[in-house]
């Protein structure tokens, strides 16, 4: 990006900008190009009759008279909904134990939390399949106990959903919180300590509250990337578990209504950005610098402040008791074994994907009968597999550097500017996450196929920085939230330009929230399998393509051997990387 | 990987991520590229079919032709694609297998190009599998399939898959209207050839009685081999090939094929093609008895020249849809029915499925 270019230029230029909002045009320009033209093209479609092209409302007046698309719309929102709040109940403790660490610590527990993210969803969603079955792990393990004596239904009901959605969506949560958390000045906790309040109304009023912020951005990106799930809710759910991304695909994909399907992901749109509107009215998270102006005059706050100091009296008179029953030894220890709790869910689908790829058998058996290292074999000697796999580290790669520029510098414009249309601009952010990724892929078909960039590697990096922008946007605006600016001031009183103070105050000071955002970006590209599907055209294949396409028939362990083996090279990646960053 | 793979595959990752910026201006060039001789990109469905039609067809077609051919994994339901594909004219698929239903919806939107022959070329074709823009390769069939260790007394029709009293046991469906609905009035007693046009509400009223019954709904095809294999359900309906692979892999199950439903696979051309005429030839030349015996060797599915049975070993030929005697107790899945109906049909059956 020419950003450094732009900044430096910035001094002249403000007077026409004055809350550098500028910053933000290239990201505008960028999602309006890729992302609403394309996506405008196919939702026109869904005000126009399929057959005679006029224009008509008929897509819009079936789905109304017909109460099954709103039912859906309903479950897939209460899903989303108890999805967002599960991941933040459990990667809240997971996030405050990180941030408390010594860093050099906290590098290596990072990765833990991070290793399911790197397993491929379909993976994980079958391992789960295998975790919970009816003949399987658990419900063997709990009968051989004695402690049941019929298998218990742990999947293909709303609680199978519910463990897959929160186990995929719970590394999100600590990512995103997390580099608030470390931003957070701990000593101001032990001021209030200082000052008499308890230990819990130290954390209630001072602590979490300085971390909303980042508990609220988990939030919202949990519940809006749930919406677009199908291959949980497919795998793991009962005949009540039908999320819309199922319904819009079969539309697209198998009815070829493309008028209805607009019209289906017109509808989620709509009622997606009304809940992004009632969210930021709530919480606030879009006036991201105007905190101290709003506060007095929200009576929401101080319903706030209230609710707080009755959770901080409840939580310490909970300690009381705790320390009564085991002991203030026990109490402390309540916080590492929650938090390990929360790291063994995590991890446990990994534990069962590592031994099947080292099965000998062709089914993804548990525990495998027998050890081989055909899978390995089989992945290592196709041309195809490793060239899927490099292509999808390249185009990962560069789409972690362009998503994370653009999402920084327009998070950067946003936190800096008081303009009445941070709310607006904020929400046209959040937009890619919110469209169904099976109409982004269709409609960036039709404009590539113009450009001349159906398969090609620049198509698919383009269409995943349309994708991952969203997750950088709001990990960056989350950061910048808790900013100090006067760092920036002081700088410039000291002499330095706009540009010095960007690349060796502000960027420094942000750089776990620019980590964070190049993981996601990272992970976004090298996990998505709808825009490759389209925009490949099965000739320039991504890993997750090729996954997919080994799975449509047939399930064999070659799909956890390649995770195995992608979970050790990222691994090892971050590792160096860590290393290299703090020469000892 | 050695480590000197592992260097050159660095070195490669490095070079395109430099020549990563001229890709995007030189992109154009690298879509459409001619060579010497024609080169056939055809689309099939992936996984084993890959390497067992590679035997059967590709590489003969090569080796008589001269011709190359180039195979990727298609989507199982590609007509998104194929429309994106005609429109836009970029033509990254010459060939893709469809199902009867994509061939019609495609045929109905004026996708397809003619492949250029006809039944009586080839009489001994199943009449069902050729059409003006489409020839079938290869035939599956929706069955139902039982854990032997599982059920005390093996049931041998739909009626008995219905009967939760003589036959107890955990029972999977299909979450999906296609195929379902036909099973329920097979269960009710309709006859096999009298099931079209489909009674909805009489289909929709045999449901209601298996509803509470059905533990898993399952959405696809990998799925439903992973749900036998491991024991999750005792009974389960679902395609043919998916169960063989897990009865050929050593799980104790069985294939009912009474009141099966077929359909087939086969060959199109998006319509405005360059390569049209090398096309229209790699899929006469798949028409061959001798070709399509080669995939059954690994593939399940039931070839469509029935002279194929020639050279197919008995003991392989009960394994698949098209033998005489598994074809005989089955029936052709309408096209022509569900086409016209498919849409309404669905969201009813989705909205019955949350009531």
């Amino acid at each position: 990006m020419t950003a450094g270019a732009i900044v430096a230029h910035a001094p002249a230029r403000r007077r026409l900008f004055p809350s550098s909002l500028w910053l933000v045009v290239p990201g505008i320009l960028f999602l309006l190009l890729f992302f609403v033209l394309p996506v405008m093209r196919l939702l026109t479609l869904s005000f126009q009759d399929p057959t005679t092209g006029a224009w008509s409302l008929a897509s819009y007046w079936h789905i109304v008279k017909t109460d099954v698309y709103i039912r859906v719309l309903g479950i897939t929102f209460s899903i989303s909904g108890y999805t967002a709040i599960f991941s933040v109940l459990l990667g809240y403790p997971v996030a405050y134990w990180l941030a408390r660490m010594p860093e050099r610590q906290r590098g290596p527990l990072l990765l833990l939390v991070m290793i399911p993210f790197w397993t491929s969803y379909l993976v994980k969603t079958f391992a789960w399949t295998i975790m919970l079955g009816r003949a399987g792990v658990i419900n063997t393990l709990l009968m051989s106990l004695g402690i049941i004596s019929e298998p218990l239904s742990l999947i293909h009901n709303r609680f199978g959903v519910m463990v897959g959605m929160v186990h995929s969506m719970t590394p999100l949560a600590v990512v995103t919180m997390l580099p608030v958390m470390i931003g957070i000045d701990r000593s101001l906790v032990d001021a209030a300590k200082t000052l008499g309040a308890t230990p819990a109304h130290a954390f209630w009023t001072v602590y979490f509250k300085l971390s909303l912020p980042g508990l609220t951005a988990a939030g919202l990106l949990v519940f809006i990337s749930s919406l677009g799930f199908f291959i949980v809710p497919a795998l793991l759910g009962g005949r009540l578990d039908t999320m819309l991304a199922q319904l819009i695909i079969t539309q697209v994909q198998e009815l070829l209504n493309w008028s209805f399907a607009g019209a289906l992901a017109a509808m989620m749109l709509a009622a997606a950005l009304l809940s992004c509107w009632v969210y930021d009215r709530m919480f606030g998270l879009s006036s991201i610098s105007g905190q101290s102006g709003q506060e007095s005059a929200s009576r929401l706050r101080l319903v706030a402040q209230h609710v707080l100091h009755a959770l901080a009296s409840v939580s310490a008179r909970l300690a009381d008791l705790m320390r009564a029953v085991i002991g203030g030894q026990g109490t402390a220890r309540l916080l590492p074994a929650a938090v390990w709790l929360v790291l063994g869910f995590l991890i446990l689908p990994t534990l069962v994907v590592v031994p099947v790829a080292f099965t000998s058998s062709q089914f993804l058996d548990f525990p495998p009968p027998g050890y081989s290292l055909r899978w390995f074999d089989t992945y290592f000697s196709s041309q195809l597999w490793i060239s899927a796999t490099v292509r999808s580290f390249l185009v990962a790669t560069v789409t972690a550097v362009l998503a994370t520029a653009i999402g920084g510098f327009s998070a950067l414009a946003l936190a800096r500017s008081q303009s009445r249309w941070n709310g607006l601009i904020f929400g046209f952010f959040l937009a890619p996450l919110i469209v169904p990724r099976i109409i982004i892929a269709v409609g960036l078909f039709y404009l590539f196929a113009q450009m001349g960039l159906v398969a090609t590697n620049a198509g698919l990096i383009i269409g995943h920085t349309v994708l991952a922008v969203p997750f950088t946007f709001v990990t960056m605006a989350a950061v910048l939230k808790s900013y100090d600016w006067r760092l920036d001031q002081a700088a410039a009183t000291l002499g330095a330009n706009r540009l010095s103070t960007l690349t060796q105050v502000t960027i420094p000071l942000l750089k776990g929230g620019i980590v964070a955002a190049l993981l996601f970006a990272f992970i976004t590209s090298f996990d998505e399998l709808t825009i490759a599907i389209f925009i490949s055209g099965g000739i320039t294949t991504t890993l997750p393509k090729q996954m997919w396409d080994d799975m449509i028939l047939q399930l064999n362990p070659t799909l956890a051997a390649v995770s195995v083996v992608v979970s050790v090279v990222i691994t090892a990646v971050l590792l160096a990387a860590e290393r290299f960053r703090r020469p000892a | 990987m050695t480590n000197g793979d592992m260097f050159c595959t660095r070195r490669k990752l490095l070079k395109s991520a430099v020549g990563l910026a001229s890709v995007a201006v030189a992109a154009p060039a690298l879509i459409g590229r001619a060579t010497a001789a024609t080169q056939l990109t055809i689309a099939d469905p992936g996984g084993p079919f890959g390497p067992a039609w590679r035997k059967a067809f590709y590489d003969p077609f090569e080796k008589a032709t001269g011709n190359k051919v180039v195979n990727v994994a298609r989507e199982a339901e590609p007509t998104a694609q194929f429309k994106a594909i005609v429109e836009t004219k970029s033509y990254t698929w010459d060939v893709c297998t469809l199902t009867l239903s994509a061939r019609d919806i495609l045929t109905k939107e004026n996708l397809l190009e003619p492949i250029g022959f006809t039944h009586a070329d080839v009489p001994t074709l199943m009449p069902e599998a050729i059409s003006q823009y489409w020839m079938g390769t290869d035939v599956y069939s929706t069955v139902l399939a039982y854990r032997t260790d599982r059920m005390k007394t093996a049931p041998g029709s739909w009626a008995d898959y219905w009967d939760i009293k003589k036959f107890p046991g955990r029972r999977s469906l299909r979450k999906n209207p296609i195929d379902t609905l036909e099973q329920a009035l097979l269960a009710d007693g309709v006859p096999l050839d009298k099931l079209y046009p489909l009674d909805v509400d009489r289909a929709f009223k045999k449901l209601d009685q298996i509803k509470p019954h059905v533990n898993v709904w399952w959405t696809g095809g990998a799925q439903s081999t992973q749900l036998l294999q491991s024991g999750e359900v005792d009974m389960i309906t679902g395609w043919n090939a998916r169960f063989q692979a897990a009865i050929d892999g050593g799980t104790p199950a069985k294939i009912v094929w009474n009141q099966g439903l077929y359909s087939i696979e086969g060959w199109a051309i998006p319509k405005g093609n360059p390569r049209a005429d090398a096309a229209r030839d790699f899929i006469r030349f798949c028409s061959d008895p001798a070709r399509q015996a080669v995939y059954t060797e690994v593939l399940a599915y039931g070839p469509t020249n029935l002279d194929a049975y020639k050279t197919i070993p008995a003991q392989r030929a009960t394994a698949l849809p098209t033998s005489p005697g598994n074809l005989k107790q089955m029936t052709v899945a309408n096209e022509d029915w569900w086409s016209a109906n498919r849409a309404a049909v669905t969201e009813r059956f989705n909205s019955w499925l949350l009531s």
